[in-house]
C-alpha cells in the first residue's frame, strides 16, 4: 500500500531512518570534504535509485562535494539525485537545494572535459518538469515526460529504468497533492494527472493508495487537510502567564 | 603570555592537516632536499648583504618611529601590558575605546604604523605584533581601500594566529574579551567573502593583479577558511560541550568533555563563535540544510550567549531567516527576523558605542525587506510594531507585490537583490591557466547571486497565482469550479482552476518549527492561513477560520503594570504632615498642596508618587 498523506513533520526528512550509521557520521563531520569518500557515498546515491528510498542530506553531500572538486562530478550522478529529488515531493524545496550546488550544466562538461554533451539538454529538461509539477500542472507534466525530445527519452530509456518503480513514485507524491484538497475526486480527472490510460488501472490505484470508489468518483479518506472546518482560535492563556498575578494575589 | 620565541612558524601542512583536502602535488622527499640545500645558499648569501642593510634600515626604522605620535606609542606600551597580564577589563577598555579614539585623532585617512615599525615598543613580541596587525588590516578594510598586498598579507597575518592557537603544544594563556573574539572571526569572514567577490571577476584587474592570484591559489580559499573554522570547532570540543550542557550536566562534567583546549574561555569562545561564521559560509556558499545543521547544538533562546553581543546576535538571526527563506519556510523566517528585530530596537537605545553600529543596522534593515516578501508570500498575523516598520519602508512595494503580476516579479527581485546574502562562487575563475581564464571572459559563468535570485523567483513564480484565487474564494462558501473558471481572466478550464486551487492549498502549508523543541531542520506540518477549503467532486467548500482578538496579553499587561505601581506608592514615604499657621490641626497635605502653598509641598513630593498621583 501506498501512502497518500503528507508526512506531520521534517523527521524523516533530515535523517531517514533509511540512512546508514556510517552515512550519517559522515555528513555530520569534516570528513564530509573529503574526495576519497566519493565513491562510498555514489554507491549509497545508487542503493537509493535500487531500493527507492530517499537520503537527501547525503545527496546534498554529494553535491557539496563536487562542488568543491570540479573535476570528480559525474552526470549520471547529477541527474539520478535530481531524479530523487522530483520523485520525492511535489512543494518541498528539495528540487532547488540540489539546484543551489549546482553549476550550469555546460560548466560541468567541461569541468570534467566530457564529450557526452547530454547534460545540457536533461538538466533545463528536469527543471521544466519541476516547474510543472510544483504548480501541479501534472497533465502536461506526463506529456512532456513522454514526449518525443531528446532529454525525455534519455530520461526514460537510460535513467528511470534504474530507479524502482519510478512513476509510480511520481504517482504517489501526485495523489498527496491531490489528495490535501480533495475529499472526493472524479475518476476522469484522476486518470489525467496519474498518466492512466484506462479507468480500471486508475480503480486499482485508489486501491492501492486506499480511496473508495463510487461511481464515477473516488472518495478520499479524511487527512486533516481535505476535511477542513471553519473554526475559531480562541485565546489560550497558559497558567505560566499569570504567575506573577497570582503571586501578588496571594499576598 | 607566551614566550615570543616559542611563536609557532605556520606551515601549510599544518594549516590543513585536521581537513581533509585533495592532495594537489604529490610530496617528493627528494626534490624537497634539493630545493633545501639551494634554499640554504641563497640564504646564506642573503644573510651577509642583509647585515650590511640592516644596520641603514635599523637607523630608519627608529626615525620613523620618532614620527609615531606619543599617544599613540604610549597607547601601545600599555595595551601589551595589559595583553600580557590578560587583564580583561582595561583590555576591552583598551580595544572598545582607546583604539577607536586613536584612529579618529590620527589615523582616519591613513594606516596604523606599520607593524615592524612599533615592534621595538613591545620588545618584539611576535603574539602581539599579531595581534596588532589584525587591527591594523581590519582598519584598513573599514576606512581605506585595501590593495591586494593587505588582502594576502592580513590572510597570512591571520593564519599565523590560529596556527598559533591551534598548534601550540598546551593551551597558549591569552585570554581576550568575547567582543574582541567575535570581531575577529566575523572580520575574518568579512574578509574571505569580500577576497572572493573581488576574485571572482578577472576584469579591471592590472598585469600584477593576474599574476599574484594565479600563483596564490590557496589564499583566502574556501576549503582552508573552512578549514580554520572547523580546526577551531574541534580543537574546542564546542559541539560536545553544548551538547552536555543542554543535557544538563554539571560544569564539571561539561569541563571533563571540554577537554584541555575547550575548558579555556579563549578556545571555548572561539569555538562558539567558529559554529557562527560556518552557519554564514555556509549560507554565503548556497548550502542552508548545512548551514542549520551546524547550528544543530547552538542554543538560541533570548538569553543564549550569542546575544551578548549585538553585532553576533544580529547575524545569527539574519542567516538562519535566509537559510528558512531558501527552505520555504516563510513562517520560520518571519518568526527568525522578527524576534531579532524586537530585540534591536530595544536595545538601541544602550548601543552606541560599537564601531560597526553602522554595519547592524544596515544588516536589520534588510531584515524588513526581507520581511516585506515573506509576509507576502506567506500572509498571516504577526508582530504588529515590527509590520508597522515594514509598511512604512516598503509601502509603495508592499502594494505592489501584492498586486501581483509581472510588476510584482520585478519588485520581488529589487527587494531580494538589495536584502540578500552575498552569495559566493566556491570556485574562482581559472588564473593560472591563461587560455582557461580567456574562455572564462569569452563566456563567465553565472554570478552566484544571480542563480540563486533565479531560484528565489521561481519560488515566486510558483505561486504566483495564489492570492488572486484566495481574493476570489474569501467571497463564497462554496462555487463550483467550473464557474470559478469563468471569472478568472484568462480563458481557464475547469482543470487548471483546480490545479490552482491545489497549489493554493499546498501554499498554506509548510513545516514550521516548535518552539522549544527539536533542531532547527526539525518542522511540523502547520496551517499557515485562515482561509481554508475543501473539494468535493468539482464543488469548492470555503471554510475561513476566524481568530478572536485577543485580549489576555493584554490585561495582564497591564494588571501587572497596575501591580506595580501601586507597590511603588506602597513604598514610598508617606507625606509628612505639616502644621503651617493658617491651617487646621487635621488638614492633609493633599489639601495644603491645593491651597497657596503648592511650590513648598511639591518640594519633597517623591518623583514616582508625584506621577502617579496626577
Amino acid at each position: 500500500m501506498v501512502s497518500a498523506v503528507p508526512t506531520k513533520n521534517l523527521a524523516d526528512w533530515h535523517s531517514p531512518s533509511t540512512r546508514p550509521e556510517p552515512i550519517h557520521e559522515l555528513i555530520h563531520g569534516v570528513d564530509r570534504y573529503n574526495p576519497s569518500n566519493l565513491p562510498f557515498m555514489e554507491e549509497y546515491l545508487n542503493t537509493q535509485v535500487r531500493e527507492g528510498d530517499y537520503d537527501i542530506f547525503a545527496n546534498l553531500a554529494i553535491l557539496k562535494l563536487y562542488q568543491f572538486n570540479p573535476q570528480h562530478s559525474n552526470p549520471d550522478i547529477i541527474v539520478h539525485i535530481l531524479i530523487k529529488a522530483l520523485s520525492a515531493t511535489v512543494h518541498g524545496p528539495d528540487f532547488n537545494l540540489c539546484l543551489g550546488l549546482l553549476k550550469e550544466p555546460s560548466a560541468i562538461i567541461q569541468d570534467i572535459e566530457s564529450d557526452d554533451e547530454s547534460l545540457v539538454a536533461i538538466i533545463p529538461f528536469l527543471q521544466n518538469l519541476h516547474e510543472l509539477s510544483r504548480t501541479c500542472q501534472f497533465t502536461k507534466f506526463w506529456k512532456e515526460l513522454n514526449g518525443e525530445s531528446e532529454a525525455a527519452n534519455a530520461i526514460r530509456t537510460r535513467y528511470l529504468p534504474q530507479h524502482a518503480s519510478p512513476l509510480d513514485t511520481l504517482r504517489a507524491i501526485f495523489s498527496t497533492s491531490a489528495a490535501a484538497s480533495f475529499s472526493r475526486i472524479s475518476l476522469n480527472q484522476l486518470s489525467r494527472w496519474l498518466d492512466f490510460s484506462s479507468v480500471d488501472e486508475t480503480k486499482a490505484w485508489c486501491d492501492k493508495v486506499g480511496w473508495t470508489v463510487q461511481g464515477e468518483q473516488a472518495e478520499v479518506p479524511k487527512n486533516g487537510d481535505n476535511d477542513v472546518k471553519a473554526g475559531v482560535v480562541k485565546e489560550n492563556v497558559q497558567l505560566s502567564q499569570l504567575s506573577k498575578l497570582v503571586a501578588a494575589a496571594a499576598y | 603570555m607566551a614566550d615570543p620565541t616559542a611563536f609557532y612558524e605556520p606551515s601549510e601542512d599544518d594549516l590543513l592537516s585536521s581537513l581533509a583536502v585533495p592532495v594537489q602535488q604529490q610530496y617528493n622527499p627528494e626534490a624537497d632536499a634539493d630545493e633545501y640545500r639551494r634554499l640554504q645558499e641563497l640564504e646564506q648569501h642573503a644573510y651577509e648583504q642583509g647585515q650590511l642593510m640592516a644596520a641603514e634600515q635599523e637607523q630608519e626604522q627608529l626615525a620613523a618611529l620618532e614620527q609615531v605620535p606619543e599617544d599613540v606609542k604610549r597607547f601601545l606600551v600599555l595595551f601589551h601590558q595589559a595583553i600580557l597580564e590578560n587583564d580583561l577589563p582595561t583590555i576591552t577598555n583598551m580595544y572598545e575605546q582607546g583604539w577607536n579614539k586613536l584612529t579618529q585623532a590620527h589615523y582616519s585617512q591613513n594606516e596604523w604604523p606599520e607593524a615592524e615599525l612599533i615592534s621595538p615598543l613591545v620588545q618584539n613580541d611576535q603574539v602581539f605584533l599579531t595581534l596588532y596587525r589584525e587591527l591594523y588590516f581590519r582598519h584598513v578594510y573599514a576606512k581605506l581601500q585595501p590593495t591586494i598586498d593587505d588582502r594576502f598579507q592580513s590572510y597570512e597575518n591571520i593564519c599565523e594566529l590560529f596556527n598559533y592557537l591551534l598548534n601550540s603544544e598546551r593551551p597558549v594563556p591569552l585570554d581576550l574579551p568575547i567582543q574582541w573574539l567575535w570581531d575577529m572571526l566575523d572580520e575574518f569572514v568579512y574578509q574571505f567573502s569580500s577576497f572572493a567577490s573581488w576574485r571572482a571577476s578577472p576584469k579591471n584587474k592590472s598585469e600584477e593583479e593576474l599574476e599574484a592570484l594565479a600563483e596564490a591559489q590557496n589564499i583566502w580559499s574556501c576549503y582552508s577558511v573552512l578549514n580554520v573554522l572547523y580546526s577551531l570547532i574541534q580543537k574546542s570540543q564546542i559541539n560536545e560541550q553544548l551538547k552536555a550542557e543542554k543535557e544538563g550536566k554539571t560544569a564539571e562534567e561539561v569541563a571533563e568533555i571540554a577537554g584541555e583546549y575547550g575548558s579555556k574561555p579563549l578556545y571555548r569562545n572561539l569555538g562558539y563563535f567558529s559554529l557562527i561564521c560556518l552557519l554564514r559560509v555556509h549560507v554565503l556558499l548556497g548550502d542552508p540544510t548545512l548551514a542549520l545543521q551546524t547550528m544543530e547544538h547552538v542554543d538560541l533562546s533570548g538569553n543564549a550567549f550569542l546575544t551578548r553581543i549585538t553585532a553576533c546576535h544580529v547575524t545569527t538571526y539574519y542567516h538562519i531567516g535566509c537559510a528558512y527563506m531558501a527552505l520555504g519556510r516563510w513562517p520560520d523566517a518571519i518568526k527568525t527576523f522578527i524576534s531579532v528585530l524586537i530585540f534591536f530596537i530595544r536595545m538601541k537605545q544602550y548601543h552606541t558605542r560599537s564601531y560597526q553600529y553602522g554595519s547592524i543596522t544596515k544588516q536589520c534593515e534588510r531584515m524588513y525587506a526581507l520581511l516585506a516578501i515573506c509576509t507576502t508570500l506567506s500572509p498571516g498575523p504577526s508582530d504588529e510594531s515590527i509590520m508597522s516598520i515594514v509598511k512604512e519602508h516598503y509601502a509603495d512595494q508592499l502594494a505592489i507585490l501584492q498586486r501581483g503580476g509581472d510588476e510584482a516579479l520585478e519588485t520581488f527581485k529589487d527587494l531580494y537583490l538589495s536584502a540578500c546574502p552575498k552569495y559566493l562562487n566556491v570556485n574562482p575563475p581559472p588564473y593560472e591557466d591563461p587560455s582557461a581564464l580567456e574562455t572564462h571572459l569569452a563566456n563567465p559563468p553565472i554570478d552566484a547571486t544571480q542563480r540563486h535570485l533565479d531560484l528565489f523567483l521561481s519560488d515566486v513564480t510558483a505561486v504566483r497565482g495564489v492570492s488572486n484565487i484566495r481574493n476570489l474564494l474569501k467571497l463564497y462558501t462554496s462555487i463550483d469550479a467550473g464557474k470559478l473558471a469563468a471569472f478568472s481572466s484568462e480563458e481557464e478550464q475547469e482543470e487548471e482552476i483546480l490545479q490552482h486551487l491545489m497549489v493554493l492549498k499546498a501554499a498554506s502549508r509548510t513545516y514550521g518549527k516548535v518552539q522549544g523543541e527539536g533542531s532547527l531542520l526539525d518542522g511540523d506540518r502547520i496551517v499557515t492561513n485562515n482561509l481554508d477549503f475543501t473539494i468535493d467532486g468539482s464543488m469548492v467548500h470555503v471554510e475561513e477560520t476566524t481568530s478572536h482578538r485577543r485580549f489576555a496579553g493584554f490585561f495582564i499587561r497591564n494588571a501587572e503594570h497596575a501591580q506595580r505601581v501601586f507597590n511603588t506608592i506602597r513604598s514610598s514615604p508617606l507625606p509628612i504632615q505639616r502644621k503651617t499657621a493658617t491651617g487646621g490641626a487635621g488638614q492633609t497635605a493633599g489639601a495644603g498642596a491645593g491651597g497657596n502653598e503648592k511650590p513648598k509641598a511639591a518640594a519633597w513630593q517623591p518623583k514616582r508618587a508625584r506621577v502617579v498621583a496626577q
